[in-house]
């Protein structure tokens, strides 16, 4: 009993989210009866699958006191990529890396021109997004494209019963994870973010540290774009469109500043489930379409308020490590 | 040179070089002689998708054949950008005419009265707008009738079988979505066979189009018939069908009744490979004709009259599919 509620108290401190969850996925079980089944949590993790590995991505840029506003168009070039005649009947393998390599390049674009020049990753970022939604739409014309069969398995089949999308945004979370808190590339994000000045005076190599940031946000991003393309069936001009926010919220209420320094993978994971659990929510009680948006709203502005009164200062001083 | 300097040089002329770039891009309907100088027409789109695509078709064919010019631009759905658009058509290319996509009805307010101080004529096509004084011509679709032929199509399924309805909603400032919504709603009021069981909304945003048609499916297993307000939302819509097991071809018991509205590829397709039902195709190539039109009469010095016309789509449905489809913008190549 003890250890039980030892284990709770320390989740709480580490994830305030958790509960807050917990307490949204047990509410909408109890009162909606088809909300609490194996089917529908399954529907929820496959949901929120393309915005955990956005998020991801996102959290690292967010970590070096940056932001990537590029996200949801990059999202659509990566899909109009993928649809283009070029790409149409080769092999899925070949196809996939071809993805990766189009998010690692965007990313790149965005990391060497923030790293490389004093203008603010907003306004970088920004410009960046023009430019991908407009290259991607001279690429599909502004049409619809079907996507062909061989491409649609990644957001589409499963494995051992474990659906695709679940799998790849499970492994982006764990290997997330693992960079943050394992490698020396971890530590100098947290550094970079804390204190930029500082991490320049001792040495750490700054700018290399933020390219491949963004470059990793570029590349996850691809991945996402890959999972949410092959769910929809097909390529269209609105893919991805103002996704960027959702993904920012999703970062921000897991707990990562956007001052940069502190934040955690497992908090935008929880963030991005919270995001999706509660859309479910709104569509299992049958509210009113006006009030979907207010409750999109509602959370970005609690998510803003947080990480504008660092609510998280309470429980940083509770626990020793800042990093899940 | 100092490395910043140096940046700031190559910003400079990279910003040029793009400015240089984009008004160079700014599409010319093909002249002839180059002799006389040719009215030109200046178009502003609030953004470009596939019926924007065909609108642009309508407008470039109708424009050829009037011997005019256009001179098109985009604006990535940003009110403000549009106004700047439209500013610099009227006062830096000095068109003739203007045919605007208004982004926002209401916002375009200060554009109309620029063009109307500068005499030049001002066709609102496919959105109201809501300064109607000072425009010289409108041709809409009718969204609220289309959302009642829509719904039509219901009521009659709905005598063959009990309908329970998903109805999804488009983007809530888009006046397009709530007419559409609006009559449809309207139109199945008090009928006993048509149930709406949960009402979605989409934000015209295809992820949030599937994800919410799976969590309805999911909430009301009994569903039998989907609304969807838009053709480009139906390949969502049959990926949520398809992941839940309930995409079957019409006529098959497990058949989910869909409806849809704007004739594009996507929906002539369905129709053609019998997953769609009924689709309500919206008169694009009514819009390019008569807007020309109106602007021939208006640079002849005439008033258009009537000033505002409202076009309702067609009905294109399993039974007429065969006679009608030739008519719907979308059936060419799908």
């Amino acid at each position: 009993m003890r250890s039980a509620s030892q284990w709770c108290a320390r989740a709480l401190r580490r994830q305030p989210l958790l509960p807050v969850w917990l307490v949204l996925v047990l509410a909408l079980s109890g009162l909606y009866g088809e909300f609490g089944t194996v089917a529908n949590f399954r529907n929820i993790a496959i949901q929120a699958s393309p915005l955990i590995i956005a998020a991801v991505g996102a959290t690292f840029v967010i970590m070096t006191a940056g932001i990537d506003l590029s996200v949801g168009s990059m999202l659509f070039l990566a899909a109009a990529i993928e649809s283009s005649w070029a790409l149409a009947s080769a092999p899925a393998g070949v196809v996939f890396a071809a993805i990766a390599a189009t998010g690692l390049l965007m990313g790149l674009v965005n990391g060497v021109a923030v790293a490389l020049t004093r203008v603010p990753a907003l306004i970088v970022t920004l410009a960046s997004m023009q430019v991908f939604r407009g290259a991607g739409g001279h690429i599909t014309g502004q049409q619809n494209i079907d996507l062909p069969a061989h491409l649609r398995g990644i957001g589409t089949s499963s494995l051992l019963g474990v659906p695709a999308p679940v799998l790849l945004a499970a492994a982006t979370a764990l290997g997330g994870v693992l960079v943050f808190g394992r490698t020396v590339f971890g530590r100098y994000l947290q550094a970079v973010g804390s204190n930029r000045a500082a991490a320049l005076n001792a040495g750490l190599p700054v700018r290399a540290v933020t390219i491949g940031a963004y470059a990793l946000a570029g590349v996850l991003a691809a991945l996402a774009s890959l999972t949410q393309t092959a769910r929809l069936g097909a390529v269209q001009p609105s893919i991805g469109d103002g996704y960027e926010l959702t993904v920012i919220t999703a970062v921000v209420l897991g707990g990562t500043s956007l001052f940069g320094g502190r934040g955690s993978i497992t908090g935008t994971v929880l963030g991005a489930l919270v995001l999706t659990t509660a859309q479910t929510g709104l569509v299992f009680s049958g509210a009113s379409p006006y009030v979907f948006d207010i409750v999109r709203g509602g959370i970005l502005l609690v998510a803003v308020i947080a990480a504008g009164t660092r609510w998280r200062t309470l429980a940083q001083a509770l626990r020793p490590a800042a990093v899940s | 040179m100092h490395a910043p300097t140096f940046i700031r040089w190559t910003a400079a002329l990279a910003a040029s070089a793009l400015v240089l770039t984009g008004c160079g891009s700014s599409q010319k309907a093909s002249g002839s002689d180059g002799s006389a100088k040719k009215i030109t027409i200046g178009v502003s789109f609030d953004l470009l998708n596939a019926i924007r695509q065909a609108e642009k078709s309508a407008i470039e064919k109708a424009t050829t054949e009037a011997g005019y010019e256009v001179v098109f631009t985009v604006a990535d759905k940003d009110p403000q950008k549009q106004s700047s658009q439209i500013q610099d058509l009227i006062q830096t290319r000095k068109v003739d005419a203007l045919i605007v996509i208004a982004q926002d009805g209401q916002q375009i307010a200060s554009s109309v009265s620029l063009a109307k101080a500068r005499n030049v004529p001002f066709i609102a096509i496919d959105r109201a707008v809501a300064d109607q004084q000072n425009i010289t011509f409108q041709i809409t679709g009718d969204p609220v009738a289309d959302g009642k032929l829509s719904a039509a199509e219901f009521v009659d399924a709905g005598k063959t079988k009990p309908l329970k309805v998903l109805e999804l909603v488009g983007a809530l400032t888009d006046q397009n979505a709530i007419g559409r919504r609006d009559g449809f709603n309207e139109a199945l009021k008090g009928d006993p066979n048509v149930t709406v069981v949960s009402q979605v909304p989409t934000n015209w945003d295809p992820a949030q189009a599937l994800d919410g048609t799976s969590n309805a499916l999911q909430k009301n297993p009994d569903i039998n018939a989907i609304f969807v307000p838009s053709d480009f939302l139906l390949p969502s819509v049959q990926s949520a069908l398809k992941a839940a097991g309930r995409l079957a071809p019409v006529g098959d018991p497990g058949h989910v009744f869909l409806v849809t509205i704007d004739g594009d590829q996507n929906g002539c397709k369905a129709m053609r490979d019998k997953t769609l039902d009924a689709d309500i195709a919206t008169p694009v190539d009514d819009f390019g004709k008569q807007a020309i039109s109106g602007i021939t009469t208006a640079l002849g010095g005439k008033s258009v009259s009537p000033n505002s016309v409202q076009t309702k789509g067609l009905s294109l449905d399993q039974a007429n599919f065969a006679t009608t489809s030739s008519q719907v913008w979308g059936c060419d190549g799908a």
